[in-house]
């Protein structure tokens, strides 16, 4: 400081000055420790000194009513701190106590790793388990709360939902397909599956074998107007509760992941195929009394018509003749024939919202051999989904639509495509009305809803040939014939009786076809038909049209 | 008057500073508030989780279907059941001849039951 400044001049006084510095420093202690309490009292954790998570609730899974299929709940699982246990050997004993078949060797390795302090013992256990636990009295042992997927009606549509692993990703099925969407929780994921509907399917095919020792099974009702699944199953039936332990048969769904040759169920589509080219009339008459050679074939009769010499081609569908399919069949060419097919989704291409069907097994070379054994449903492999909605253009009037499994189904946007005209389609699903009242499919009628459809029978495909022992029986139909607005699909794998001989589809797979029908539809809302048919059945059978002498296929 | 500005500043600051304190500690009650409101939430939610899948197995078509037919003699309606409309509108007209006409004043004397109507 220079002499020339001019001198300081002290307004506040060093006592001031110092009260003043003790209130600021007051003011930042008390900040200070405002703050600390503010970390470490935070209201964002609770009591036990865990931060508050929102964890997003996978959605629920619900069927087109509303009913709860999946939900979560909060379970509880169980862990250990291996660093707090004494003795390994009674902690397991005690725990081998309650989880009888608890893995005793692992669990004892992985509680003697002293360094650990958690390890998981058994992801989502029972309340009565946990009782149990607790009731040990294991300072070591603790509980840790956590989200577990339930499935309150069982089994019901459990290969359809699928299911996820502890964790709640989603393994198999809807759980899978739509991980995405359930993990992102909100609004339940919406099925069109009717749960009702649901449970007569699972039903009738639990009761066909009481009736039928068989395979398996699978079955399905459709919305034909609009795609929506309505009910799909596969026997034995799958519990998602069980995440996938459980026996390969009951692992498989055979009604969208297996494929299978389906036998008569196609000849319907050969006749529509050879109506739509213009080759094939109503009045059109074949001889079918004599095998005949199509390419390296030799199509014979599995049960010899009535009148065979002179036979409709609605009498080729109501008393399943395999020579009259090929005859038809030779009449378009392989070509057309393939064509039509295509068209109809069954060899591959058809993209669908929900699970994926199996991808067919087709003809290498579409030639004349390969054409006469499509032409009756040999040959060619698709899965039970692929093919019911085959029979969709019959009740459409013509158009094919894509199978959906989630609502809301909006009428405006579902996929169409026109595959037949409109009285193709027509002339058709009148074949197949009298199919199911004078024909093979007399067991499949259900009174009131006009069952219009097809048996097929086909002996499975092995490595040394087909096996005349071993059948895959089926049922395809749509009804009410008179205003159509199901697809009913029915297959069985290997169905024998256990009473009596018989075991083509006429009596094995139409018979649940029937019962499925007559259950499911007044729970599908589908008014039965009351008074005069429209859909005169009667009026294309020929004057001399034929009888079966046989057992219908 | 300079030292009665800075006194003056020095009360508004402090002023000031209680009224901020006091509007976070408002917020941190209210965020705990908020809180526990939230976890109430969550508990509720749970429960109704509960108690929709308490509702779902209790309803499950494989339980429900046996004890409508047996405690209430439910079936499952036969196509035998089911009527024309125009048969049901047939009937009613018939119906309606017994009926009392419309215009039929309150005081007028009927014919029918009140359960017939």
């Amino acid at each position: 400081m220079s002499v020339l400044d001019p001198p300081y001049e002290d307004v506040w006084g060093p006592r001031r000055v110092r009260m003043i510095a003790a209130a600021l420093a007051l003011v930042f202690v008390v900040i200070v420790g405002r703050s600390a309490w503010v970390v470490f009292n935070s209201p964002q954790r609770n009591d036990d000194g865990a931060a508050v998570v929102e964890q997003v609730r996978r959605a629920d899974i619900v069927d087109r009513d509303g009913q709860l299929l999946v939900t979560t709940l909060q379970g509880w699982s169980l862990a250990a701190d291996p660093s707090a246990i004494w003795d390994v050997g009674e902690v397991v004993d005690a725990l081998k106590s309650v989880f009888p078949n608890l893995n005793t060797t692992q669990l004892a390795q992985t509680l003697s790793d002293k360094k650990r302090r958690f390890v998981w013992v058994r992801r989502g256990v029972t309340e009565r388990e946990r009782r149990a636990v607790k009731d040990l009295g294991m300072e070591a042992l603790r509980f840790v709360e956590e989200p577990q997927r339930v499935y309150p009606n069982g089994s019901l549509a459990g290969h359809l939902l699928g299911y996820t692993n502890v964790d709640g990703a989603g393994l198999e099925g809807v759980e899978k397909i739509y991980d995405a969407r359930l993990k992102a929780g909100g609004d339940p994921l919406r099925l069109t599956i009717d749960a009702s509907a649901q449970y007569v399917l699972e039903e009738e095919l639990e009761a066909a074998f009481q009736q039928f020792d068989m395979q398996g099974a699978a079955g399905m009702l459709i919305d034909a107007n609009t795609g929506a699944v309505r009910a799909i199953a596969s026997w034995p039936a799958s519990d998602p509760r069980k995440r996938g332990d459980e026996p390969p048969e009951a692992k498989t769904n055979r009604a969208i992941n297996a494929r299978m040759e389906l036998g008569s169920i196609y000849k319907p589509l050969t006749v529509a195929a050879a109506l739509e080219a213009g080759k094939l009339s109503t009045a059109d008459r074949f001889n079918v009394s004599a095998p005949v050679r199509i390419g390296s074939a030799v199509v014979r009769e599995p049960h010899p018509l009535a009148n065979a010499s002179s036979v409709s081609a609605s009498d080729i569908i109501v008393y399943s003749s395999n020579i009259g399919s090929a005859l038809i069949a030779q009449r378009i060419g392989p070509e057309k024939l393939k064509t039509f097919l295509g068209d109809l989704g069954l060899l591959g291409g058809v993209t669908i919202t929900g699970p994926q069907t199996a991808s067919p097994l087709t003809p290498a070379e579409w030639d004349q051999t390969a054409m006469a054994t499509v032409a009756f449903g040999h040959g060619i492999s698709v899965s039970p989904l692929a093919f019911a909605m085959t029979y969709s253009p019959f009740a459409t009037g013509g158009e094919l639509v894509t199978p959906t499994f989630l609502e809301p189904v909006d009428p405006a946007t579902v996929q169409r495509k026109r595959v037949m005209s409109r009285e193709t389609a027509a002339t058709v699903l009148a074949m197949l009305r009298r199919t199911v009242v004078e024909g093979s499919g007399k067991l499949a009628e259900a009174q009131g809803y006009e069952v219009a459809g097809k048996t097929g029978t086909a002996e499975k495909p092995t490595p040394d040939g087909y096996d005349p022992n071993r059948n895959i029986t089926s049922f395809a139909a749509v009804f009410p014939a008179s205003r159509p607005q199901f697809v009913v699909l029915v297959v069985l794998d290997e169905a024998q009786p256990r009473t009596g001989a018989i075991r083509t589809a006429s009596v094995t797979a139409a018979t649940i076809a029937g019962n499925v029908i007559a259950r499911a539809a007044p729970l599908l809302d589908v008014q039965p038909v009351l008074g005069a048919p429209t859909v005169k059945a009667a009026s294309l059978q020929g004057s001399d049209g034929p009888r079966s002498e046989g057992v219908a296929q | 008057m300079n030292r009665f500005v800075i006194i003056g500043g020095l009360v508004v600051v402090a002023g000031l500073a209680v009224a901020v304190y006091r509007a976070k500690l408002g917020a941190e009650e209210t965020q705990g508030r908020i809180d526990e409101l939230k976890a109430e939430t969550v508990k509720v939610e749970k429960d109704i989780a509960v108690l929709k899948a308490e509702e779902a197995y209790l309803t499950r078509p494989e339980r429900i279907g046996p004890i409508a037919r047996e405690r209430l003699g439910l079936e499952q309606a036969s196509p035998g059941q089911y009527v024309a409309a125009e048969a049901l509108k047939q009937r009613l007209g018939e119906e309606r001849l017994t009926l009392p006409a419309p215009d039929a004043t309150p005081e007028a004397p009927s014919t029918v039951s009140p359960t017939q109507q």
